[in-house]
């Protein structure tokens, strides 16, 4: 099969997984042997996609931070971690289960997407085309409409927001719609739309009361008010934040 | 008591944005089995996280596989085993029932052997997918009689002399539904009793055609009865589209494209089912044996769990046996 041909095909609807890459051997054996592994125990809700891309983590330095890189999938396998990695066969989770992703060559995309604040990030589903456009990671979310005009607005005042900010490790993994870190604590902004466009996103919708006792404080936002009236949804969340003592330099 | 009915819906998913059915990536893109399967395991997901416990899968799951110049297609349910056998696995930990439905390009009874010889192959795959997946003898195949050719009669016996000659793989996994135009329930019974196919009943189709006026309840416990004990039957449900149809067509005169309305034909399916319909349909079925409900219609998974919705508001006690 042709490298030509995968380098030629990038449709703007073709899914893309973001991966977290955290070593450089792991960066090795996609740029080298063409594969990535992700163990099917802490697999996301959606695995596939035409693409897959790395978000490199602070371990790599200048290229850290960033989604740099991406490659197409060309198969999925299910191998044992002792399959994978045949010169650990002592390791302790030998016999689990992986997603081997075969992969073809590493293309480097024009522009890095970055991680301004340094968030985590883990698996993120996006599209081909938002990858190539999008400037930083929080720009590869889709989001529908209301969220997206919220987005713009937080952003046109200065308020940098974390967006699908994820707590706690697939399958039980909780999202905060809008995460803004600051000095004296964080705030989590949760969309109230009707209807949810993913219904499975109300699945992982944090609990108020988890969140409060998480440390974090929580603005309800309706669809109807963010329609309406965005420039007190706006004030509301520059308020708070001045009162927890203005954003933090990271998302931690 | 008996166990719920399942509801389920074909293919396409609606109810999350962006999950795709089928690896469709061009042949010169190399697309693959493993990655379909790894967008259906996405959809299981989907479906338990909804509580969908019945799925049609595409039918383009294998890409390639049966094209007769891409051999280097041709061995992708081998190279697969191992993920087939977790789908399985996984299908089987939801509790999800599944089934294939080939395009209309798949005809047993064609009169062109070649045709044949293509559906053939077609079947076989799909049959064996689901034999990779190790699932029971729920997980079918579903096909149509075809073609009526040179003469109705003809045209069933062939179906049942290319059904003689099918693999028995694909022989155990075949079950056969009536159409809406060709080859109604009478026909397919007649090709039940000569072959041992299981008949899965269709409501839609039989209404519209129904040349012997069977009544619905009566050719859907036929059907019904063509089913093993210990396997637990399937039908379609579907209601019909009402709304009047945007036909563009060429205007003669001036050569431009123009916009006609025309009123509406009963064989195509509507956005979402019909609640009363259903409602009156699983009412007049008290008493048969129970069955499962593939449900086809445009909204797909939208329009399943609006039914539940509905059955819970104007039939509380239907809702409580569907799942």
């Amino acid at each position: 099969m042709s490298e030509t041909a995968d380098a030629v095909y990038t449709p703007e609807h073709a899914p893309v997984l973001v991966a977290v890459m955290n070593n450089r051997s792991d960066f090795e054996r996609a740029r080298d042997e063409g594969w990535y592994r992700i163990p099917l125990k802490r697999a996301p809700r959606r695995i596939a996609a035409e693409y897959l891309a790395f978000y490199q983590t602070g371990a790599f330095g200048d290229e850290g931070c960033a989604v740099n890189y991406f490659a197409p999938v060309r198969r999925f396998q299910v191998l044992s971690r002792g399959e994978l990695l045949p010169d650990q066969p002592d390791h302790p989770r030998a016999a689990d289960l992986y997603y081997r992703i075969e992969i073809g060559p590493l293309q480097r995309l024009e522009e890095p997407v970055t991680s301004p604040r340094l968030r985590r990030v883990t698996f993120i589903p996006t599209t081909l085309g938002r990858l190539l456009a999008a400037r930083e990671v929080n720009d590869l979310w889709q989001r529908d409409d209301v969220q997206e005009r919220l987005w713009a607005a937080l952003r046109e005042a200065g308020l940098l927001a974390e967006y699908r900010y994820q707590l706690g490790e697939p399958p039980n993994e909780t999202l905060i719609d809008f995460a803004l870190f600051c000095r004296d604590g964080r705030i989590a902004v949760l969309c109230e739309t009707t209807p949810d466009p993913d219904p499975d996103l109300r699945e992982r919708r944090p609990a108020d009361y988890e969140l409060v006792a998480g440390g974090w404080q929580v603005m309800q936002l309706g669809e109807r008010e963010i329609n309406e009236n965005m420039a007190a949804c706006v004030d509301r969340v520059a308020a708070l934040v001045r009162q927890l003592g203005g954003q933090a330099a990271t998302a931690d | 008591m008996n166990p719920p009915i399942r509801l389920g819906f074909a293919v396409k998913v609606l109810g999350r944005a962006g999950l795709k059915e089928h690896d469709s990536r061009r042949w010169q893109n190399n697309p693959h089995l493993s990655v379909s399967l790894a967008y259906l395991r996405d959809i299981f997901e989907y479906l338990r996280s909804q509580q969908i416990t019945m799925y049609r899968i595409s039918s383009d799951l294998a890409p390639y596989a049966s094209h007769p110049d891409m051999p280097q297609f041709h061995n992708q349910l081998d190279e697969c085993a191992a993920e087939l056998a977790l789908m399985g696995e996984l299908a089987r930990e939801i509790g999800l029932r599944l089934s294939f439905h080939p395009s209309q390009y798949v005809i047993l009874n064609s009169a062109d052997e070649a045709l044949t010889a293509k559906s053939v192959w077609d079947l076989r795959i799909q049959a064996e997918l689901l034999e990779h997946m190790g699932l029971g003898p729920e997980a079918v195949v579903v096909l149509h009689v075809g073609g009526v050719y040179e003469g109705h009669e003809p045209a069933r016996e062939r179906f049942v002399r290319r059904f003689e000659q099918l693999p028995e793989t694909v022989q155990r996994r075949l079950v056969l539904e009536n159409d809406d135009v060709r080859f109604g329930v009478q026909d397919t019974a007649w090709i039940h009793a000569r072959t041992g196919v299981r008949l899965v009943f269709d409501n839609l189709h039989h209404h519209n055609h129904n040349p012997d006026q069977m009544p619905l309840s009566d050719a859907l416990a036929l059907c019904l009865a063509t089913w093993p004990v210990d396997v637990r039957p399937k039908i379609h449900f579907s209601s019909p589209r009402t709304e009047m149809r945007i036909i563009e067509r060429q205007d003669k005169a001036t050569g431009k494209r123009v916009e006609e309305l025309q009123q509406p034909v009963w064989t195509r399916h509507s956005d979402f089912i019909h609640p009363f319909e259903f409602i009156d349909f699983l009412r007049a079925a008290d008493g048969l044996r129970p069955f499962d409900v593939m449900l086809e219609c445009k909204a797909k998974d939208l329009a399943l769990l609006r039914l539940r919705d509905d059955l819970a508001r104007y039939a509380p006690d239907l809702r409580e046996r569907v799942t």
